[in-house]
């Protein structure tokens, strides 16, 4: 109905089904994991996963920042929600979209560094997470909990902080793939691929940078106050832990920057070999995600779908 | 006050040298092969480890770790520069990949360290008699004051040689200018090999010096190091080895001074705001010219 | 005359080298002003200056008679200016589609609407059978021609080419050439760069000469050519 002011070519047609196809089963497979008896906490951290790499690669694959200190929306979102609920007695439902707000406003107080690119970008992106927890660090600890961290008490069901993570991750794959076919998300692109040229065609370069800085930022807040809640206690050593933002980094480049996809087939794909690993080899855990991540930038340096779409340039109008 | 402000002083001489040779190696990499070794901190901690496990394993101390270190780390530099780099130079934005590639190797270093040592933080409990000298009012661990003289050593012989010799001025063409000096005839894989062994092997030097300067190291020091690295190397100005020896020292004057004046945590605070300031103010660095990138 | 584009005496400098000297242009409506001068002689400065990606140091740039000087490249774009780069700068990583649909996201027609007038356009430029390649697949001349339907879609009434020649193929340049001579007779006001003459005296009756920032001369292209200062500044260093 709404679309009928322009036909659907047939190509146009195909993505869209393959889009809902795949969002269409991802739904019905989470949707069933807690009736099915499945692993509730694997699941739960698997649609983390997605949504984080899926946020970060509007900032990495659209807008061509490689923010390092990506964690700091995590955990600014995590303590915001943890206090909000232990010391305001906020209800959770009002506290998740305000920890989303806290993370879009410290994407705006880091909305300086845009105008920064490349290495530069990345290495004080790194440095302004590490001032963040600092800084939550030296909060008086009547209000942080101070090294032992906050516990929520809330008691939540694990059953309904999942839904509500499922609800996140609809909400992220949603919005990408809006961004995708919009006139924002080819902005954006644009500015990532040259933004002198951008600027000269007429697009406004740092309020399109803007925008789809602030669309990254306001999902990891939000799972960050997702899985306060889940867990039930935020410390700053866990919530500020670099190797959140390494997962999510890997995650996303594995699939693929760029894609709707990519990001969804490489978190579900890593997630799945880092338990497989975890499970067999607890204590190398950490040292093949370090080589995996290696071998990913040696050897698939655009990741699975990236690559694939690179054999086949002629899928790239078919798959999202 | 006045004691305090002197033992600052001193020990930010001392922390800034080591500093500026986590800086300087560092910024060669850069300089020469276009790479940001996200990893550095990892490498050098890996030298305090090998002067660890020397010295407890075999009861060698430090200063005879020192060439061990440098020899042991610079095959290990030159080996992993045609594992890592041939590959990635394929990529569509190397720097920005290598970027990334190198978060994996920290992490691996990282876990690796830990398989090997555990989680746990050393120390080296070799000591130097006399254990302190005095200095004036203040007195000053022997260790620190001889780590003080090899780093200056270091440094000097570092300045002759990219200066002075060949195979160092190679190194300082390549960092200006990658396109022409291939067309003269250098071999620049050849070149950047070196330049990454060379690297390579100061970091575990360095290492060795930081497991005779500070307390303990564990297998997650890394990252403080990398962080300090990138401070100094962008305050010196990307890929500027005299930069960076400069800022180095420039830097662990001020963050000394600042545990003095600040409190702790205030003091960490200063180090990521240097780096930021520099960044958005002087992106050039303190004795660059050259314009952002 | 009708003004298009209008520059008082501007300047810009780069550190210690003079680019641009105190440059007055006008370009009319449906003219094509030639700029030449050799490597160096501030053309491509003059150009950033007017589209707004320098910041001029001194002097004025008017569109339509209304001052613009200092103003972001994305505002004096709106204004009508179009241009493409010596070196095109595509969107590489886009189709060519959306390469053409970036200088119109933000106008209220349909999606559909745009894309047919994309659609269209390149068409006319020969590329329509690439719509969906990425722009990084073409080759120079083609991401020339990319950069010219580009630029076309917002329908600019000013255009500025920067060296629109170098590098391409004759056979492409006698394509090119035919379009610009039609962007001319729509009434847009063309600046045109070429260090090379030869296209230049087959599309502009107008020509000024650059040298070290500063116009050494002015005039047809007969008296261009046969300029003494115009001869010293191309044979004479």
């Amino acid at each position: 109905m709404a679309l009928s002011s322009r036909t659907l070519e047939p190509a146009d047609r195909i993505y869209f089904m393959l889009a809902a196809l795949i969002g269409g089963v991802l739904l019905v497979y989470f949707a069933l994991v807690p009736f099915l008896g499945g692993n509730i906490a694997f699941h739960f951290y698997l649609m983390l996963w997605i949504t984080m790499a899926s946020a970060f690669n509007v900032a990495a694959g659209f807008a061509g920042y490689l923010p390092f200190g990506y964690v700091a929306f995590y955990g600014v979102g995590a303590f915001t929600t943890a206090i909000l609920v232990k010391k305001a007695a906020v209800p959770i439902f009002l506290a998740l979209p305000l920890a989303g707000v806290a993370g879009l406003v410290l994407a705006l107080l880091f909305a300086p560094t845009l105008r920064l690119s490349g290495i530069y970008f990345g290495i004080v992106n790194l440095a302004l997470a590490g001032v963040c927890r600092l800084t939550i660090t030296n909060l008086p600890d009547w209000l942080t909990g101070g090294s032992f961290g906050l516990q929520l008490g809330s008691r939540a069901e694990p059953v309904h902080s999942f839904y509500v993570m499922m609800a996140v991750m609809v909400a992220a794959l949603a919005t990408i793939l809006w961004l995708a076919r919009s006139r924002l998300g080819k902005a954006l692109r644009a500015t990532r691929d040259d933004p002198d040229a951008a600027d000269m065609m007429g697009v406004n370069v740092p309020r399109i940078r803007l925008y789809g800085w602030l669309i990254s930022a306001a999902f990891p807040a939000i799972c960050g106050g997702v899985e306060a809640w889940y867990t039930n206690v935020v410390d700053t050593e866990t919530a500020f832990n670099t190797l959140t933002t390494a997962k999510t980094v890997i995650y996303a480049v594995a699939g693929g920057l760029g894609t709707v996809t990519g990001p969804v087939v490489g978190a579900v794909a890593m997630v799945w070999l880092d338990e497989l690993i975890w499970r067999r080899f607890p204590l190398l855990n950490l040292l093949i995600l370090g080589v995996a991540t290696v071998a990913l930038v040696l050897f698939l340096p655009r990741g699975i779908v990236g690559t694939l779409l690179r054999r086949k340039p002629q899928w790239r109008r078919y798959v999202p | 006050m006045g004691l305090l402000i002197l033992n600052g002083l001193a020990n930010g001489l001392i922390v800034g040298g080591i500093y500026a040779l986590v800086g300087v190696s560092l910024t060669l990499l850069y300089g020469v092969l276009r790479v940001v070794n996200f990893a550095h901190g990892e490498f050098v901690i890996a030298g305090s480890f090998l002067a660890f496990a020397l010295f407890s394993g075999l009861g060698v101390p430090p200063l005879l770790a020192l060439p061990v270190a440098a020899i042991a780390f610079f095959a290990a530099g030159w080996a992993l520069y045609y594992v890592l780099i041939p590959r990635l130079a394929l990529s569509d934005d190397p720097e920005l990949m290598s970027f990334l590639m190198f978060y994996g190797v920290s992490i691996a270093a990282a876990a690796l360290m830990l398989l090997l040592f555990g989680a746990d933080s050393r120390s080296i409990d070799d000591t130097f008699s006399p254990v302190s000298v005095p200095l004036g009012p203040i007195y000053v661990s022997t260790a620190r004051l001889v780590a003080l003289g090899i780093t200056a050593v270091l440094s000097l012989a570092l300045a002759w040689f990219l200066f002075r010799t060949l195979p160092g001025k190679a190194l300082r063409a390549a960092i200006m200018n990658r396109e022409a000096i291939q067309i003269m005839g250098v071999d620049i894989v050849r070149l950047s090999a070196f330049a990454f062994a060379l690297a390579t092997a100061l970091a575990g030097v360095t290492g060795v010096l930081i497991a005779l300067v500070f307390p303990a190291f564990n297998p997650f020091s890394g990252a403080e190091y990398t962080i300090i690295a990138f401070i100094v190397v962008v305050l010196g100005g990307l890929g500027n080895p005299m930069g960076a020896l400069l800022a180095g020292v420039i830097y662990g004057l001020a963050e000394q001074m600042a545990t003095v004046f600040l409190p702790q945590a205030m003091a960490q605070i200063v180090g990521f705001a240097i780096l930021i300031g520099t960044i958005f103010f002087r992106p050039s660095g303190i004795l660059g010219t050259r314009s952002r990138r | 005359m009708n003004v298009a584009i209008e520059t008082r005496a501007l300047a810009k400098r780069f550190g210690g080298l003079v680019a641009l000297d105190g440059v007055d242009l006008k370009v009319a409506a449906g003219e094509t002003l030639g700029i030449i001068g050799v490597n160096g002689a501030g053309k491509t400065t003059l150009m950033n200056c007017i589209c707004g990606l320098y910041r001029p140091d001194a002097g004025d740039v008017f569109v339509a008679g209304e001052q613009v000087t200092g103003q972001p490249p994305h505002v004096v774009a709106h204004r009508g200016v179009g241009r493409t780069f010596q070196v095109p700068r595509v969107f590489r990583k886009m189709s060519l589609i959306d390469n053409l649909l970036v200088p119109v996201l933000d106008r209220r027609a349909s999606d559909a609407e745009l894309i047919g007038r994309a659609e269209a356009m390149l068409e006319r430029m020969r590329l329509i059978e690439l719509r969906h390649n990425h722009a990084e697949e073409l080759s120079g001349g083609q991401q020339k021609l990319l950069e010219m339907a580009r630029m076309l879609m917002p329908d600019p009434s000013i255009i500025l080419l920067d060296e629109p020649f170098a590098g391409v193929h004759p056979l492409l340049c006698k394509f090119m050439i035919d379009r610009i001579e039609e962007m001319a007779r729509a009434g847009k006001a063309v600046l045109l760069i070429s260090h090379d003459l030869t296209s230049i005296y087959r599309l502009s009756a107008r020509v000024v000469a650059l040298n070290q920032g500063r116009i050494i001369a002015e005039g047809g292209v007969d008296a261009i050519r046969d300029n003494p200062a115009v001869i010293e500044a191309y044979l004479g260093m």
